[in-house]
């Protein structure tokens, strides 16, 4: 089997992926277009009667057939131009490339909070299984899993910064202004988000290290007199660390996700209150955008943990 | 105006059982006397993206809290009656009732430095009348047209006579924008390129986070603005708008709902202002088909709520009982419609017997799913299960609730919604209840006096005959029963104590005229 070149995995990776961002920017107009509901409207404003409302279709061309005004998104999008909101007259372009920064630094502080409490969680975990230290881990994991992120969100909102006053409530600085005050804002949000990455990334090392552990090798390595922390080090955890891959990438994807509703809790202008203010709107220029973005962010995500994997483990190449 | 305050901190002092806030009232009145200050940035929690900054393309009433910041108006009007009053225009009359003479402010500039002039109102009235992106061309419906005629004078020809053009012109139609920033500007608006003549002059705008202005320097009202600018972060979630400034990132949140008074309360480092607005919750009904095209039953639901528990149970008392579209402080309110539905269960189910209604037949209404709106549906169902009318609700996202019920779908014979008032009552009027108005979500027709009442409340200036001709339409509406008010919202403005001299307004759209901030 001959190896492929990195290259050529991105390649056909991202033709895979020209068909998946057409279905779903494709999806998402449907929706917006069949849940009731009409943009129109809103551009009429308060005093609309309907021939005003008739003529705001026609001036923003929402008259036009279905595929036509998808067929139009989509090949201003194909130029790079991903259009204006239709309400506010921002480029989607500006808002998206505003908004990103921020929800990208919560994302990231989530996943290394997720990563450097959980891993060394599910590390301590295997080595003793069913032990005190075993059991305890497994019920800050389950608890994790169980809390809710909006509900953490507002309880250390409540505690941390309008009782001590550590941290702010809401908002967010851009990172290239000033580090250190966008890391601060940003901060409590990711906590929010990290709870659920760390008690997964706990409970999923925990059991693929199980099984590596208990594999016939291990045994092996034992028998030939191996230190417990260099079977770990090792074996162990190179080992496992395919899953790892895959567990990051898929948690970066749910964290994105997680965005939407703890954006909302801190007043984050992010992608998640952008997508939302859009769909709540029906301003789907916006909604486009961002789908787009999303669609492209996870793709990316997805291919980067591949490449990663077929780094450490070439039986996965093909 | 003062009275106002006053009234507000006495009618605070009372409602609030907790000492040490009243004692925050009082110490916000001896305050209130100190002179106001220069300086400071007014940081302000938005709950809503504007639709536009361009007054003629906007369409949402939530944008006026941005929009009153940089543009000035033809005419104001009176904080407590709305009454209008000048503003750019410093006079105004009607030479006969279809010329309508405005009489422009000398040396007042725009925030570009051109001068607001007679050819720069002129330019104003028809671009809002004719550009195809203007969603005012409905206010300005009976202009026929506007001529210059002096440098500081316009006059325009009425299609028919139109008393309420003064308090028109206090909105939308009337904020002032540069012709010349117009005309530069390459998409023919200035949706995200605001230039007006207000006291605030604009600096940014970041969708969705945040809207900055700053003093205008040579703004033409003695002293003011105080704050060097204000800064608006759009925060779209109440609850944390409410946290933002209990925080002190921001210093006041304006339109909480009054379920938030309570959080407010609790907090010692802010202070509450309310008073009535025109903001009315109503049911809106379409009397063109079964049941509500029987004026019994119409009759019957207005009789079959109490208003007074309504407004404790789902407004927290911070409303006013609504028996029609005015609020008592308004200036064209007639006390003895307001008479016409005290609540009287009783009369509902005898009134519902006549009409042949069977007992617990269930009436569909459409509404909005959020907490507020189905608590208020809550308290509705319970009062008129007790007359024998069952309700359910069909709840949808404002959008559309709102487009299924007066739009061409026509889904459910009500709508529990609110109406947001108007600068003139007229305009209420002729929205909802005559044949063709778009909140009449039936289209059906209205007696023709009633018609001819609301073309009458508009064919004076003056304000004793006009005042006559609304108590006349109100009552006309109000027998009717076209519509089921329930109660006018009270606005609810938090601020954090550096925050002086705000003032709470009938119509109930922040405007921070004499704001100032304590170093």
């Amino acid at each position: 089997m001959a190896r492929r070149s990195p290259a050529k995995v991105i390649g056909s990776r991202l033709l895979q992926a020209l068909p998946v961002i057409l279905l779903a920017t494709f999806m998402v107009f449907s929706l917006l277009k069949l849940v009731p509901g009409d943009i129109a409207v809103t551009l009429a404003g308060d005093n609309a009667t309907d021939a005003r409302i008739t003529e705001i279709r026609r001036v923003y061309g929402l008259d036009r057939p279905f595929l036509v005004q998808y067929g139009a998104w989509l090949g201003n999008a194909v130029q790079g131009d991903l259009s204006q909101s239709l309400l506010s007259g921002e480029k989607v372009a500006t808002s998206i490339s505003r908004a990103f920064p921020n929800t990208l630094l919560i994302v990231a502080i989530a996943l290394l909070l997720a990563l450097a409490t959980g891993i060394p969680m599910g590390i301590v975990a295997a080595i003793k299984p069913n032990g005190w230290v075993d059991k305890i881990v497994s019920m800050i994991a389950s608890l994790g899993v169980a809390i809710p992120g909006f509900w953490l969100a507002m309880i250390l909102v409540a505690e941390i910064s309008l009782k001590l006053n550590w941290l702010p409530a809401t908002g967010a600085k851009s990172f290239g202004v000033s580090p250190l005050e966008a890391i601060r804002h940003a901060l409590l949000p990711g906590i929010a988000i990290a709870a659920y990455g760390m008690a997964e990334v706990a409970r999923q090392l925990r059991g693929s290290l199980l099984e590596v552990l208990s594999s016939q090798y291990v045994r092996t390595l034992h028998a030939k007199g191996l230190s417990m922390t260099r079977i770990l080090w090792q074996h162990g955890l190179k080992n496992v660390s395919v899953n790892l891959f895959t567990i990051i990438s898929l948690l970066v994807n749910r964290m994105l996700a997680a965005t939407v509703v703890i954006e909302a809790v801190f007043a984050i202008p992010g992608l998640g209150s952008l997508i939302v203010r859009g769909a709540i709107q029906r301003d789907f220029p916006i909604v486009q955008g961002v789908v787009f973005t999303m669609v492209i962010v996870v793709i990316t995500v997805n291919l980067i943990a591949d490449l990663l994997c077929a780094a450490v483990d070439p039986r996965i190449e093909q | 105006m003062t009275t106002k305050a006053i009234w507000t901190t006495r009618r605070e002092a009372m409602a609030l059982l907790s000492g040490a806030v009243a004692g925050v009232a009082l110490g916000g009145d001896a305050r209130a006397q100190a002179a106001p200050k220069r300086g400071g940035i007014l940081r302000v929690s938005a709950f809503t993206n504007p639709s536009s900054l361009d007054p003629a393309t906007g369409g949402a009433g939530s944008d006026h809290a941005f929009l009153f910041t940089m543009y000035d108006t033809l005419t104001e009007w009176d904080f407590d009656t709305l009454k209008p009053r000048p503003g750019l225009a410093e006079s105004w009359s009607f030479t006969d009732p279809t010329t309508f003479v405005l009489n422009i402010r000398p040396g007042v500039t725009f925030h570009d430095g051109t001068p607001l002039d007679a050819e720069a109102v002129k330019f104003n009235f028809e671009r809002n009348k004719t550009d195809p992106k203007s969603n005012i061309k409905a206010d300005l419906a009976t202009m026929a047209s506007v001529a210059v005629t002096g440098p500081m004078q316009v006059t325009l020809k009425l299609n028919t006579p139109d008393a309420a053009m003064p308090g028109i012109l206090s909105d939308r139609a009337g904020m002032m924008v540069s012709p010349a920033a117009v005309k530069a500007s390459a998409a023919g608006n200035l949706t995200r390129t605001p230039v007006g003549a207000g006291a605030y002059a604009f600096v940014s705008w970041a969708d969705g986070e945040r809207i900055v202005v700053k003093r205008n320097e040579k703004y033409w009202k003695a002293n003011r603005p105080y704050p060097d600018g204000i800064e608006f972060a759009i925060i779209p979630e109440l609850t944390t708008g409410v946290r933002s400034v209990t925080a002190g990132q921001n210093d006041l949140i304006y339109q909480l709902p009054p379920r938030q008074k309570v959080v407010v309360d609790r907090s010692n480092t802010l202070k509450v202002v309310n008073g009535p607005t025109l903001y009315v919750f109503q049911i809106f009904l379409n009397w063109a088909k079964p049941p509500f095209d029987d004026i019994r039953i119409r009759k019957a639901i207005n009789f079959g709520i109490d208003r007074e528990a309504f407004v404790k149970a789902s407004l927290a008392g911070l409303a006013e009982p609504a028996y029609m579209n005015l609020p008592k402080s308004h200036w064209a309110y007639d006390k003895s419609v307001a008479g016409l539905y005290s609540y009287d269960p009783d009369k509902a189910r005898k009134l519902l017997a006549e009409a042949g209604f069977k007992e617990g037949t269930t009436i569909e209404i459409g509404s909005y799913p959020d907490q507020d709106s189905v608590q208020r549906q809550e308290i509705l169902i319970e009062q008129l299960r007790k007359v024998g009318i069952g309700l359910r609700f069909i709840n949808a996202p404002v959008a559309e609730a709102a487009g299924a019920f007066f739009g061409a779908e026509k889904r459910g014979s009500g709508l529990l919604a609110a109406w947001t008032g108007r600068p003139d009552p007229s305009l209420t009027y002729a929205l909802m209840f005559t044949k063709d108005a778009y909140f009449n979500g039936g289209r059906a027709p209205v007696p023709p006096e009633l018609e001819a009442a609301i073309k009458e409340s508009r064919a004076s200036e003056d304000i004793e005959i006009r005042r006559k001709a609304f108590a006349t339409v109100q009552r006309l509406v109000m027998d009717n029963a076209f519509v089921v008010p329930l109660a006018f919202q009270y606005e609810l403005v938090a601020m954090n104590k550096k925050v002086q001299g705000y003032r709470p307004n009938l119509l109930g759209k922040p405007k921070y005229d004499d704001v100032w901030l304590e170093s």
